[in-house]
């Protein structure tokens, strides 16, 4: 991926890349407003591991990108983790 | 001590003509007996198998316990941290990165050691094999495979016994795919048979998930249809497949059952001066027939869908379990479970 300033529809495309492969699922299925769980069966463990490739992945972008685990429990949709991502970008680049 | 019943157990280190070039890391801090029996174990397991081994622990912890000098076949991995029994699995492999259970499976990830065995807390040990070793291609979520002892038969595999709790059909059908896969390599059967745990034997038993996940598995060659919970232990089905919440009620449940019948029964010879006489004949018996379900025995549970070997020991695990469980995953090893889980997977379509 090209390095700049990540938006939300970028932020949205790489997690819906990274959850697919994890779920084992279609990518279309994965919309901002579908829930993790209730939606595409996506356990805590899925969702771990797609914080971590996003983690590293997102880390060699903006140095310490790194999800707060207490903030995990808070993002139920996919545009919630999207937006969180967006967030701690912005806050990271502004650092 | 083996005897004619643990003869009738799964073959250990079966393919053992790979064994010797085979290092298993092994959690030494992962169990309720760690480090003692674990290092115990993992020292026996050098000696009887031929194996090599990377303890990986806490050095001043594990070195007072081994020999001097130290086997070349025998490595430590010295770490600072250690996931306890009653920490929260996912949160714990992500904060614990120096844990001695998320060490051993990055030494598999690094190709460092072939195989992982931990007998500590079982749902960082499988968040750990699945965070460092990634998913078998194909594979939505992994599995646990436990072997479950059939009196006067060979075993039984039961999958999934706790992996993961919320599933889909789909994820059941592949419980079952790599549960057939699993039952072919471990307990030697070309064509085992597969069974579909539900509330009747009838096709439109059970609730919409099994009604489903029935469906998909008549597909799958050896599908035997439904089986309920008095087929466990019973010589008419080889894999029992299920999700990870119901298997591991089902596996509890066994083990409250069979300790519940045995404290009756051995409670017998207590009540009589005559009880107690026949209990002189009898009960030696008894405890050598019970050694059917002694779990140290059974080699630990198999997580499927890793890509890389990952046996979980029960976490009261003696020295023997070790032993039995380093077997069981140089055996995986030497088969390349893995791969013939993708390939399982993957033909399935």
């Amino acid at each position: 991926m090209e390095r700049g300033q990540l938006g939300p529809d970028d932020v949205l495309a790489l997690i819906r890349e990274h959850l697919a492969d994890i779920l084992e699922i279609d990518e279309s299925r994965i919309v901002r407003d579908a829930s993790f769980a209730d939606d595409l069966s996506a356990d805590s463990l899925a969702l771990i591991e797609l914080v971590e490739v996003l983690e590293q992945e997102l880390g060699e972008r903006t140095v310490g990108f790194s999800f707060d685990d207490e903030d995990l429990a808070d993002l139920e949709t996919v545009g919630d983790a999207v937006d969180y991502v967006v967030a701690r970008l912005n806050a990271g680049a502004d650092s | 001590m083996e005897t004619t019943a643990s003869a009738k157990r799964p073959a250990l280190c079966a393919m053992s003509g790979q064994v010797d070039s085979c290092t298993v890391a092994i959690d030494a801090m992962g169990g309720d007996r760690a480090p003692g029996e674990i290092v115990a174990g993992a020292l026996r397991a050098v000696d009887e198998l031929g194996v090599r081994v990377t303890l990986v622990g806490r050095e001043e912890e594990v070195t007072p316990l081994l020999p001097d000098p130290l086997p070349s076949a025998v490595s430590l991995l010295d770490v600072r941290d250690v996931i306890a029994m009653d920490d929260e699995p996912a949160s714990a492999v992500r904060k614990k990165k120096d844990s001695s259970v998320v060490r051993s499976a990055q030494l598999v990830k690094d190709g460092a050691a072939d195989a992982m065995v931990s007998a500590g807390n079982t749902g960082a040990a499988m968040a750990s094999a699945l965070l460092r070793m990634g998913r078998v291609k194909g594979v939505a979520r992994p599995a646990i495979a436990v072997v479950l002892p059939v009196p006067g038969h060979h075993p039984q595999i039961l999958c999934d016994a706790g992996a993961t709790t919320d599933v889909t059909p789909e994820w059941l059908l592949q419980n079952a795919q790599m549960g057939r896969e699993y039952a072919r390599v471990r307990l030697g059967i070309d064509e085992p048979r597969i069974g579909l745990l539900s509330i009747g034997e009838e096709p439109g038993k059970g609730d919409e998930l099994r009604k489903q996940a029935y469906e998909l598995l008549s597909d799958v060659s050896g599908f035997i249809g439904n089986v309920e919970g008095r087929d466990f232990m019973h010589p008419e089905v080889d894999v029992i497949v299920t999700d990870g919440f119901t298997g591991n009620v089902a596996l509890k449940t066994l083990e409250g059952a069979l300790r519940a019948l045995a404290n009756v029964v051995f409670g017998l010879f207590e009540t009589t001066d005559e009880m107690k006489k026949a209990g002189e004949v009898v009960i030696p018996k008894l405890l050598e027939a019970a050694e059917t379900f002694d779990p140290d025995l059974t080699g630990g549970a198999v997580l499927l869908g890793v890509d890389g070997v990952c046996v979980i020991s029960h976490g009261a695990s003696s020295a023997l379990a070790i032993v039995k469980a380093v077997g069981v995953a140089a055996d995986c090893v030497a088969a390349d479970v893995p791969s013939r889980v993708r390939e399982a997977v993957a033909s399935a379509g």
